[in-house]
């Protein structure tokens, strides 16, 4: 049904980041990626330069590995959600070895809008990414129909 | 022996009088004996007055008798006189005594009553009428002669006889003077003893009458007096509670005094011994008291007293603490308020109770619980205060020894749930990439050759079974380290085998076996993980399909048991080797080479439910069935106690909540 709104090409296009120490993971993850047909791929193993890149590239997906050295995953979590206006809707996909209930729920009530325990389901984990790309596409026209509904009342306005 | 005897029952006679009835004695007997004397001195007045009347009469006897006497002498010689001349004027004498004798006479016969002076009077009567017959006579003769005389001899005769007369009379009244001045002389001396007598009576009386009355006062006031002391001195004895002194049980007002004394006396010193016999056992019971530091303070807070259990703990002996200020057992930054506060707080709220330092004698600290009470009297009136002090030094020890290892084994915990973690970590993530890049690697397989294709599966198998080896390690190290979080709740065990039932039901089928659920007892409700429970049903359900080479069907059940709930998995298939059964829940004994090759497994399956279902406070076993094998577990009976009544209720309206015995 999503697939008639929103073409695959128009989801591929989006900007996706990837932050994972670990070296083997962010390779796997961009082969996966790239695979599935996304191009704008940004992947960092350095968790103190994700809240710069996250910033710089205002990207449409982050994914996020929780146990990081220096900087963990909920860290970011806070950073980014501090960083965002309210209403923005930009999901990050949780990806973590550590499958321990506190670990998801607090990563889940940081702001993270899904889960996936490593190790993953390659075809899962690629049609989550799709999913959660498609929200926000559909979230981002909903913003625009509701600008463009505002202005066409704004101008009607003063004439009632 | 006898008098003495006598004497000792008199007085004791005079003793049980009453004393109302000894002041009356003591009263009337100088009056009577004054009584006595004024009778007997009427009596004597009397006797005086009437011998005074005698010798009055007497003399007034003597006097008439004389002038009868001498009235007849003159008459006889008037008579003479008128013989001799014939001349009128000598018969005067004879008329006055003609005229004034008769009376006299009379008066004498009155006044006389002695009976020898009335015979001697009588004589005289009839002398003195033969005298003045003898001088009518003569006088009738002179008279005669006178004109013619006659007869001379006859005159002679007649005179002589008169003078005879006069003579006998003169005699007579002498006789009878005489007799009457002894009679005078007799009553005269009877009136001076009677005077006499008087004199003696009143003497004696006076004396009689002061010394009788001397005396009764005297015995009378002694003897009151003496037992009045008595008693007093008893009285005070019985205030000082001294045993009283005897007394002499007489039956008078004093007596019963002293008997009731003696009954108050004994009163009190029964009651006085109870009293301190209770008072002792209470001193006794307090001052042995050892674990107990016990002492009074009196209203300032000052210590009034101190037993062994104080001397123990504090180190003080009571000479040396009692009169000082119990503030001094704070140490110094809590000595200026605390003392204060407590015994404000015990004054207005009944006690005080209170947890802290305190100094010992020597300095050193000890932790205390005190608790401080008000003393109050019958009137509510503060008396003081009782403080009872416990050195629980130990007790804190022990409880800060209790915290310290609570914390080391929470920190311990955690460590360990971070390790868990950390461990998960680092073993999932190398897998991440080998099962992430062997699933890429088999979604392109058409791109190799046959051999790679085999190993890109290899790869997938053995990844994925050190994965189930991860998890189920994991599971089972968080389980025995406490760390998982099991979220016990009443579970209604029928309904929760209809839906692990519905779970299972397709592996069971895929292995070709019949698969039966038996009715369960309604009742059935266990404290358990939901989703713990669940686990373990499913992996003794998947063992039995997995290893069932023989037989035809699976058997799930459920039933209560003495304060457990019991599930059963059961197949109909070759059963379990005997030898292999000690080994069946240890981790990665897998049954056999044959088996391994067989079916999939980690070899966990068996350990990891076992820890589980002990974990939740159950039990696991195996038993063999005929034909196959039959695995069970329990777990405990949610009941009443355990659970929250209010969701309880909600859950399972109207249900009982205990657990049925079968």
């Amino acid at each position: 049904m999503s697939a008639n709104l929103i073409s695959g090409a128009e989801i591929q296009s989006r900007r996706i980041l990837v932050i994972d120490d670990e070296q083997a993971n962010v390779l796997l993850l961009r082969s996966l990626l790239e695979r599935e047909g996304y191009r704008e791929i940004t992947c960092l193993t350095d968790p103190t330069k994700a809240l710069a890149a996250y910033v710089d590239l205002d990207p449409d997906l982050v994914l996020l590995d929780l146990m990081m050295p220096e900087m963990d995953g909920f860290q970011l979590l806070e950073a980014f959600a501090r960083h965002d206006r309210p209403d923005e809707f930009r999901p990050v996909l949780v990806l973590t070895a550590d499958t321990t209930l506190p670990a998801r729920r607090r990563a889940l009530a940081l702001g993270a809008k899904d889960f996936v325990s490593k190790p993953f389901d390659v075809i899962e984990i690629g049609l989550r990414i799709a999913n959660l790309l498609e929200t926000r596409i559909l979230y981002e026209r909903l913003r625009i129909s509701e600008r463009s509904g505002q202005a066409c009342t704004g101008h009607n306005a003063p004439e009632i | 022996m006898t008098t003495a005897r006598r004497a000792r029952s008199l007085t004791r006679f005079w003793s049980d009088r009453p004393l109302a009835f000894k002041g009356l004695v003591v009263v009337a007997l100088p009056l009577a004996v004054l009584l006595v004397a004024l009778v007997s001195l009427y009596l004597a007045s009397m006797a005086e007055a009437r011998a005074e009347a005698d010798v009055r009469r007497a003399f007034a006897i003597q006097r008439d008798a004389y002038q009868a006497h001498a009235m007849l002498a003159e008459a006889a010689a008037g008579v003479r006189g008128y013989v001799l001349t014939g001349e009128e004027r000598f018969l005067q004498s004879y008329a006055q005594a003609e005229a004034q004798l008769p009376r006299i006479m009379d008066r004498l016969d009155t006044t006389i009553r002695d009976p020898i002076v009335r015979s001697q009077f009588e004589e005289l009567r009839r002398l003195s009428v033969r005298k003045r017959d003898g001088l009518a006579q003569i006088v009738l003769l002179v008279s005669d002669a006178a004109a013619p005389r006659t007869d001379d001899d006859a005159l002679t005769a007649a005179l002589t006889a008169n003078k005879l007369v006069l003579d006998r009379m003169r005699q007579q009244i002498e006789d009878l003077q005489q007799r009457e001045s002894v009679l005078l002389n007799q009553r005269m001396s009877r009136v001076e003893a009677v005077r006499d007598r008087f004199l003696a009576v009143t003497a004696v009386s006076a004396v009689v009458g002061v010394l009788g009355s001397l005396a009764a006062v005297y015995l009378f006031s002694t003897g009151i007096v003496r037992r009045v002391r008595m008693l007093e001195r008893n009285a005070g004895k019985l205030a000082r509670a001294e045993p009283l002194a005897d007394l002499p049980g007489e039956a008078d007002e004093l007596g019963r005094l002293a008997r009731r004394l003696t009954r108050a006396s004994a009163l009190l010193r029964a009651r006085e011994h109870a009293l301190r016999e209770s008072e002792e056992r209470f001193r006794l019971v307090v001052e042995q008291v050892r674990d107990y530091g016990i002492f009074a303070l009196d209203i300032d807070g000052t210590v009034a007293s101190w037993n062994l259990g104080a001397e123990r703990i504090k180190g003080w002996t009571s000479t040396e603490i009692l009169g000082q200020h119990f503030s001094r057992f704070y140490p110094p930054e809590t000595r200026d308020d605390v003392p204060q506060k407590m015994l404000a707080q015990a004054r207005q709220a009944g006690t005080a109770e209170d947890e802290g330092w305190r100094l010992r004698k020597d300095g050193s600290r000890f932790w205390a619980n005190v608790v401080i009470t008000a003393l109050r009297d019958g009137e509510g009136n503060l008396r003081g205060f009782a403080k009872v002090t416990r050195d629980i030094s130990e007790r804190r020890r022990s409880e800060e020894a209790l915290r310290l290892a609570r914390e080391e084994a929470i920190a311990a915990n955690l460590a360990k749930s971070a390790f868990l973690s950390r461990t998960s970590h680092e073993l999932r993530t190398p897998m991440s990439a080998i099962l992430g890049f062997g699933q890429l690697l088999e979604l392109d397989e058409e791109q190799f050759a046959e051999q790679h294709r085999s190993a890109i599966g290899q790869i997938m198998k053995a990844g994925r079974h050190l994965l189930a080896l991860i998890n189920d390690l994991l599971d089972i190290s968080s389980i025995e380290a406490g760390g998982a979080e099991l979220a016990l709740e009443p579970i209604e065990m029928g309904a929760l085998l209809e839906e692990v039932y519905g779970l299972a039901a397709p592996i069971v089928a895929a292995a070709g076996l019949r698969f039966d659920l038996a009715p369960c007892d309604q009742l059935a409700t266990a404290l358990a993980d939901r989703r713990r429970v669940i686990q373990v049903i499913l992996n003794l359900v998947a063992n039995a399909a997995k290893y069932h080479r023989t037989g035809t069907r699976v058997r799930l059940s459920c039933r209560t048991i003495a304060g457990a709930v019991r599930v059963e998995v059961e197949d109909d298939g070759a059963g379990i080797r005997p030898s292999a059964v000690p080994r069946l829940f240890t981790a990665f004994d897998r049954l056999d080479q044959e088996d391994r090759a067989r079916v999939e497994g980690t070899g966990l399956g068996l350990a990891l439910s076992k820890s589980l279902v002990e974990s939740m406070n159950g039990a696991i076993g195996h038993e063999a069935a005929k034909p196959g094998a039959r695995f069970w577990f329990t777990l405990p009976c949610a009941d009443a106690t355990a659970r929250d009544p209010a969701t309880d209720a909600a859950k399972f309206p109207g249900e009982p909540f205990a657990c049925p015995q079968t």
